[in-house]
């Protein structure tokens, strides 16, 4: 087994973002969603999820709606809002930017500066 | 859409999900993972376990929902709350006595602020209220006795065109009677021009204002009630508009009902009906074809801008009529509200002070209490602190706390405040506005509503910031100890001190109401009041037939003495006197006058009364020298006067007052209902000096007077003065069968003008003498009040502290210690911080003093001081003692068992 990794703060509403806007999901699913992606190296702190989640919700980001599961269970199930994708798309602009320029910088060697 | 929907949409904003909801969605959420566990091979009840150990319990999902959304304040406030209720509920002594001192700081606060709005800020319900002004002439002699002129219609309209001026209102009182009915009845009228309605801005209860077509064909018959007629006339007919009034034997119809806030005008006296000004061209029974104005100033124009625009207009009325205006005077734009600002201003003033002393002794009663109690809450605080609670989150709670006492009390103290605001109006009526209206409305709400607030934080500050800087576990253990003596530091010993030295103002001030009030009520009048009673009559003046009859002065003369002799034939009266406006103690018409043979640069003045003979016996007003004028003279009006001592010793100091002559030029009649004598303004002689009666209010000296027959100048209404032998109004009714007997239509009046009511009654409604008792008794309820929340501070910490130090006194006691030095342990710290209080507050009092004295014109004797702080020290003293006494009490066996 690979070694888990921790989040930074924060991230973990985005990694919710961007598990719905994949599809529409329950709750669960997008826990089940993130840790497959990520290849069950991420250990999510179930507190903090659903806190996350009311918090997206609250902000309009996601919407949660109820419907049926696939065995027949209520559950609700979130999908992502206009204000949420164009939220998404910018806090992954930002990550990505600050990953490669924090990444650019820890990579440096004596030769190149 | 309801309030109940309103209420739940905003909900629905703040919190969207509801409880169900958010537990149902974790729900399934647990039921999934579990379902996970189970195919990965944990056995059920393990998958169970291990689900909510990861998730959580479903119950405690909605805590984090709220969280999550921003509602943790609220929520956490709202425990606060409850907790505090609750804590309420568990020391009901404690919380009565707190709510209860500050419902009365809050109640008598918010009372008096809902006055001052009443009464200063919005006492008249008119449009645009404070750009109506008076104008008035201001002479330069007498400045501090503004006129008020009458204008022609002409001249109504050049001042109603002027540049600065937006509208003009146009009056003119009249007495008036109804008729058609059983018995006539007295009422006051008023002419108004018809821009009445627009003018006014006041919609009318029922029908419609005086309107300006009501200005055709000379005017139609028609009349507008005021609310307090339509209530005493018609029982408050809600039918009324439509039918017919017959005033002076002529028909009206009834147009409107005005609402119960309007009641114009104050100054002139307030009109039962309101009838169109065009009207008074083609009538009998006005005094004056003229109108007083009321004039409206456009906004944004300034009182200077105005007046200087008006003055050459008015300059210009008095080339016209120099007869009606003094030689040097110029013109004054008076808001309509300047009347009342000054006296009721300051009375409001010292008021609101009491009141807020109150309010502060109040809240510094609740600090104590807190802090007394705080001690008990300790180890409760200490724990609370143990297990993680910031300083923070404690002084919070205790705040909350002190919040919701406040609340409740001001919650009273509005419902107490609804009554206390009527109280001054009850007491000293003609000191207000007759159209202020006491009202608990949104303003004196919301001014409540942040008193309450800013009480609770106020007074629960301190001990908050106190209680919470506890040191946990020390706190823990001394509880256990108990022998370890309380900290040494006691916020509450300043607190008390601070209370007592606020009390001991308000009860030097109560004092000195008091007793400038019994000073004034032991003031020699110079009359006899007792069992005197004026009755006045207007003559009938509104039928050209009947008038007639009575027109001339010798007609008119006897008419008046038919009806004295038949008065003074009723049984058990002994006097009855004639005199026109002549009701002490405030009597008679301030006139110019000059003695022959002198010549003075500036022109005398004296008060001129006209009255008969029998005045002065019927007063029991002592001739000091010469004599009284006989019947012939009196019958006749000229040449001879009576002067009083004031006089005497004013203007005739050089030589014998008897046989002066002096002349009086304004004895003429003022307009179309007088008649005077032949000679009126020809010398008279003095014959004869009166002691001083009061007749400049009760409270100012005496000021020169001159008495002259009243048949001299006669107006179309008189007064008798009836002297009776005991209670003169169990006589009313035998007088007014005297009277009807010799004119059977003829009524007594009623009104505030003319009325009939006994000299007693007179005195009573003198300025002085109803602000002087409205002062004594709103202070000496106010330093009750303190007294009694400072006694109930000193009282509840001593029994706490005594409480607290059980086993302390045990062992004392024990080990040997006389009960005297127990006693004096228990109530020591109490009893010095009421001593040094009490001193504060002499030092502050003294040098209060002539601020007060000044404010409430009386003089702040030391004397008052000292009596109330020896009444202070010694119910102190009692309120320390008698719960220290449990100190002396506790058996020494049964203290150290709390061990």
């Amino acid at each position: 087994m690979t070694k888990p990794v921790e989040l930074p703060q924060g991230t973990l509403e985005m990694l919710i973002l961007k598990a719905v806007s994949l599809g529409l999901l329950h709750g669960y699913g997008i826990l089940l969603r993130i840790q497959q992606i990520s290849g069950e190296r991420l250990e999510i702190l179930q507190g903090s999820f659903y806190s996350a989640i009311y918090r997206l919700e609250r902000r309009g980001w996601i919407k949660g709606e109820w419907g049926e599961s696939v065995n027949n269970r209520r559950a609700r199930f979130y999908s992502l809002t206009a204000a949420g994708t164009r939220h998404l798309k910018a806090e992954t602009a930002k990550w990505i930017d600050m990953a490669t320029v924090v990444a650019g910088i820890l990579d440096t060697k004596v030769e190149e500066i | 859409m309801s309030l109940l929907a309103a209420i739940r949409k905003l909900w629905h904003s703040v919190a969207p999900r509801t409880h169900s909801d958010v537990e149902e969605e974790f729900r399934t959420t647990l039921d999934a993972y579990q379902e996970d566990l189970i195919r990965q091979g944990f056995p059920e009840d393990e998958a169970r376990r291990k689900a909510r150990i990861d998730l959580g319990r479903p119950t405690a999902q909605n805590e984090i929902y709220r969280d999550a959304i921003g509602l943790r304040l609220f929520d956490e406030l709202g425990g606060d709350i409850r907790y505090g209720l609750r804590a309420l509920r568990r020391n009901p002594g404690f919380a009565a006595v707190a709510v209860v001192s500050l419902a009365l700081g809050i109640g008598a606060t918010t009372a008096m602020f809902s006055l001052i709005y009443a009464v200063l800020l919005h006492p008249f319900p008119y449009a645009g209220a404070d750009r109506i002004m008076n104008p008035v002439i201001i002479e330069e002699q007498h400045p501090d006795q503004p006129i008020w002129f009458p204008l022609s219609k002409p001249q109504f309209d050049d001042l109603r065109l002027a540049d600065s001026v937006d509208s003009a209102l146009g009056f003119n009182n009249a007495q008036m009677e109804i008729t058609g009915g059983a018995l006539p009845e007295d009422i006051s009228g008023i002419y108004l021009t018809e821009n009445a309605g627009s003018f006014f801005g006041v919609r009318p209860l029922l029908g419609r204002n005086i309107e300006p077509y009501d200005a055709e064909n000379g005017g139609h018959s028609v009349v507008v009630l005021n609310y307090r007629f339509w209530q005493r006339h018609f029982s408050g007919d809600p039918y009324i508009i439509g039918q017919t009034l017959e005033i002076n034997h002529a028909s009206y119809t009834i147009i409107g009902v005005m609402p119960s806030s309007f009641a114009f005008n104050d100054s002139t006296g307030v009109g039962d009906v309101y009838l169109p000004g065009s009207l008074m061209q083609g009538l009998f029974n006005v005094p004056y074809l003229a109108y007083f104005p009321w004039i409206k100033l456009r906004p944004n124009v300034t009182l200077a801008a105005a007046s200087a625009a008006l003055e050459p207009i008015v300059r210009q009325f008095a080339k016209e009529h120099p007869e009606r205006f003094a030689d040097h005077w110029h013109l004054a734009l008076q808001p309509i509200i300047v009347p009342y600002q000054q006296e009721t201003g300051r009375t409001l003033t010292l008021l609101l002070a009491g009141v807020v002393l109150l309010l502060i002794i109040g809240c510094a009663n609740c600090s104590i209490l807190l802090l007394a109690r705080g001690r008990a809450r300790q180890h409760e605080l200490a724990i609370r602190s143990a297990i993680g609670a910031s300083r923070w989150r404690i002084v919070r709670q205790l705040l909350v706390e002190a919040v919701v006492i406040s609340c409740t009390g001001a919650v009273l103290g509005v419902a107490v405040s609804y009554w206390l605001a009527k109280l001054p109006l009850l007491l000293s009526p003609d000191s207000f506005p007759a159209e202020s209206v006491i009202r608990i409305n949104a303003p004196v709400l919301a001014f409540s509503v942040a008193l309450a607030l800013l009480c609770g934080m106020l007074f629960g500050l301190v001990p908050a910031l106190r209680l919470s800087r506890a040191d946990s576990a020390g706190m823990a253990l001394g509880r256990q100890i108990g022998v370890v003596s309380a900290p040494a530091k006691h916020r509450w010993s300043v607190l008390i001190a601070a209370q007592v030295a606020l009390t001991l103002l308000l009860m030097a001030t109560a004092g000195t109401a008091i007793r400038s009030f019994l000073q004034l009520m032991q003031m020699p009048l110079g009359y006899d009041p007792a069992n005197v009673m004026k009755v006045g009559i207007m003559l009938h003046a509104h039928e050209q037939g009947e008038w007639s009859r009575i027109q001339s002065r010798e007609a008119r003369t006897a008419y008046i003495e038919q009806i004295r002799e038949k008065i003074a034939s009723v049984p058990g009266v002994s006097t009855v006197a004639v005199g026109t406006d002549t009701t002490p103690p405030d009597t008679g018409d301030q006139s110019v006058f000059n003695i022959d043979g002198t010549r003075d640069r500036e022109q005398p003045q004296a008060r001129v009364m006209r009255v008969d003979q029998r005045y002065f016996a019927a007063l029991r007003i002592p001739v000091l020298e010469g004599r009284v004028w006989n019947t012939d003279e009196d019958a006749r009006g000229d040449f001879v006067a009576v002067v009083n001592h004031a006089f005497a010793t004013r203007y005739c100091s050089s030589s014998d007052t008897l046989g002066l002559q002096l002349r009086i030029p304004g004895l003429t009649p003022r307009n179309r209902y007088q008649v005077a004598s032949p000679q009126s303004t020809a010398p008279r002689q003095i014959i004869g000096v009166v002691g001083d009666a009061r007749n400049d209010g009760l409270d100012r000296p005496v000021v020169p007077a001159i008495y002259v027959p009243y048949t001299a100048v006669m107006p179309n209404y008189v007064q008798f003065f009836v002297r009776t032998q005991g209670d003169t109004l169990a006589y009313l009714h035998s007088i007014r069968a005297a009277i009807a007997s010799v004119a059977s239509d003829q009524q007594i009046s009623n009104g505030s003008f003319n009325g009939t009511f006994t000299l007693n009654e007179a005195l009573k409604q003198d300025d002085q003498y109803s602000r002087q008792r409205l002062f004594s008794i709103l202070f000496g309820i106010f330093s009750a009040m303190a007294l009694a929340l400072a006694l109930v501070g000193i009282f509840s910490v001593v029994a706490y502290s005594v409480a607290q130090r059980t086993t302390e006194f045990g062992v004392r006691l024990a080990l040997g210690a006389p009960r005297a030095h127990v006693l004096w342990i228990a109530a020591r710290i109490a009893f010095v911080s009421t001593a040094v209080g009490i001193v504060i507050g002499l030092a502050f009092d003294s040098f209060l003093g002539a601020v007060l004295a000044h404010w409430m014109q009386s003089a702040f004797a030391a004397g008052n001081l000292f009596t109330a702080a020896a009444l202070l020290a010694l119910s102190a003293l009692l309120a320390c003692l008698l719960p220290a006494r449990h100190a002396i009490a506790v058996a020494p066996a049964e203290a150290l068992r709390h061990e």
